[in-house]
């Protein structure tokens, strides 16, 4: 379970370009619940998994996850609870390193690390299995340099590492963005697949409407910094693309008034 | 022919000298290429940590102490160093090379303070070369051998650490300390300890050397650390860097040709104060290469280096 109380965000607080990232945003997620962002630009998406994930510290609020407040916990901390894919292939895989080596930083996030041998044949035969789902023959490169990846290949990756571990919380910050259409559509099946498999609490960001329609069980819409629009149950079932793009262009035209 | 003939001599009579010599300064290689490398922190703390190692010990020796304990405590201030350089990067945000260059400076006066003067005689103290096994202390061979056996203790020690669950952690935090983060290592602690054991090898290092040539000067880390770049340059173009174990090999290869070619250099009669010229120059066609390469092939993936 995930739960945002009154978060609030000022950066640049008390200049001439202050900016109010997040507004007082309240949310909250139940165990096993999907819930998809949408938002414009700049309406506090990646603030609130920034937040989230503790690489960003509050001004005020909490974030409470599984009934445990871990406002005050290092991002480090942090990642025994939740897993996070990032846009950016680079970011969320170690270049320089191995695909295995990869996947072991995954595995250990939620364990401690001792100084026993880190890559043995129990975990790479694991490890092989549970890429061979992926059907894109990572499974046969356990031991080429992340760097020598596809982006859809290095994404596919850093989604099979953070769902490994069965986190509490999963995050997936426009993690098909950079893809081209095709991969794209891999990734997203096997983030279906694996959430729906593992039960996972999920909190996807997304650009794309279609996906917003298609998956999770509501959809939560930010704009400066506080929930908008929150759709969920039947109400989710029955909506469209049209109908979610109406509900931007309403608020456009307000940014557009105030600006 | 007369003049290659005696250079050749020359040359080869200092071959065991020169590999004693080489086999404890690979010791700073290490201690510039673990931080370099492993950590993405380049790092200059080596240069002051060097002579605080020989420092420590030549005192401690001096007073009387156990070359063994002598050197351990050696260890230990060069630890504390390092991780001294390693806070102020992470705390301050300051540069890493900026970072480094305050530590070394700061070390300097330290060095001065230790030992009360600028060089201290330990000659006659009974050293850890003494004691290797049926040779006559003093001579090259003992140095050799001693020396050796401590690297090859330190290569295999740190090659299973590199492969374990912590070692893989720490390796991942120079190869993306964001990812690393994100999967619950704490960069802080393993940046801290990592350049902290890089400072204790470049001190241990310092300590070897003031027990071989029997005397500690503050000026001894002077260059010390163009002269590890050029020999890691060396070892990494000789076994490569492609995994743990050449990159751990790299050190120990390229302090070994490094200074053999120093001294063939040396003996072909090259004046000695262009030796850091000369050195200079090779590191920096040794970090230009990569780039002249790019201009024509296409560009590899990119190194990241903290800011």
């Amino acid at each position: 379970m995930l739960e945002i109380r009154s978060a609030r965000k000022v950066f640049y607080k008390g200049q001439a370009d202050e900016k109010v990232a997040l507004d007082g945003l309240k949310l909250s997620l139940a165990t096993g619940e999907f819930g998809v962002v949408i938002g414009s630009n700049g309406a506090g998406k990646s603030s609130m998994l920034n937040a989230i994930s503790g690489a960003l510290v509050l001004d005020s609020g909490q974030v409470v996850i599984n009934g445990d407040d871990v406002t005050a916990m290092p991002v480090h901390k942090r990642a025994m609870r939740l897993a996070r894919v990032f846009q950016d292939p680079m970011r969320g895989t170690a270049a320089s390193m191995t695909v295995a080596e990869n996947m072991l930083l995954a595995e250990l996030r939620s364990n401690k690390r001792t100084l026993r041998r880190g890559l043995n044949t129990t975990r790479l035969a694991t490890y092989k299995e549970r890429l061979s789902l992926l059907g894109l023959g990572l499974e046969n490169r356990l031991d080429t340099r992340v760097e020598l990846l596809s982006g859809g290949q290095r994404q596919s990756l850093s989604l099979i590492m953070a769902v490994g571990g069965e986190p509490e919380l999963l995050l997936l910050d426009e993690h098909t963005a950079a893809l081209d259409p095709r991969t794209a559509d891999i990734v997203m099946q096997a983030t279906i697949r694996a959430v729906e498999a593992l039960k996972l609490t999920t909190l996807m960001v997304t650009h794309n409407m279609q996906h917003a329609v298609d998956f999770g069980h509501k959809v939560i819409m930010l704009d400066a910094g506080r929930v908008r629009l929150e759709i969920d149950g039947k109400e989710k079932a029955q909506t469209t693309v049209p109908e979610l793009i109406g509900h931007f262009s309403v608020k456009t035209d307000r940014m557009f008034l105030a600006s | 022919m007369d003049i290659l003939q005696n250079t050749i001599a020359s040359f080869v009579s200092l071959v065991p000298v020169t590999l004693a010599q080489s086999l404890i300064l690979a010791f700073v290689v290490l201690g510039i290429m673990i931080p370099f490398r492993m950590l993405s922190f380049p790092d200059l703390t080596s240069e002051g940590a060097f002579p605080l190692g020989g420092c420590v010990c030549g005192v401690l020796m001096a007073a009387g102490m156990s070359p063994l304990a002598a050197i351990a405590i050696a260890l230990v201030a060069g630890f504390v160093a390092g991780c001294c350089t390693a806070f102020i990067h992470l705390r301050f945000r300051i540069h890493t090379l900026l970072a480094g260059i305050l530590m070394m400076t700061m070390l300097y006066s330290i060095n001065l303070r230790i030992m009360g003067r600028s060089n201290l005689s330990v000659f006659g103290a009974t050293t850890v070369f003494d004691w290797a096994p049926g040779l006559q202390p003093g001579f090259p061979a003992s140095k050799i051998v001693v020396a050796g056996l401590i690297a090859l203790v330190v290569f295999f020690v740190l090659y299973h650490f590199f492969r374990t669950e912590k070692g893989t952690a720490v390796r991942a935090v120079g190869a993306n300390p964001d990812m690393a983060e994100a999967q619950g290592i704490n960069v802080w602690l393993a940046t801290i300890g990592g350049v902290g054991l890089a400072g204790a090898f470049s001190a241990g290092s310092g300590a070897l050397m003031v027990q071989s040539q029997g005397f500690a000067d503050v000026n001894m880390g002077l260059g010390i650390l163009i002269n590890g770049l050029a020999a890691l340059m060396i070892g990494e173009a000789i076994v490569g860097k492609q995994s743990v174990l050449r990159q751990l090999a790299a050190p120990f290869v390229g302090a070994i040709v490094y200074y053999q070619l120093v001294s063939f250099c040396l003996a072909a009669g090259m004046p000695p104060p262009d030796l850091k010229l000369a050195t200079g120059l090779f590191v920096l066609a040794m970090l230009a290469l990569p780039s002249l390469k790019r201009s024509r092939g296409p560009a590899p993936a990119r190194e990241t280096v903290r800011e």
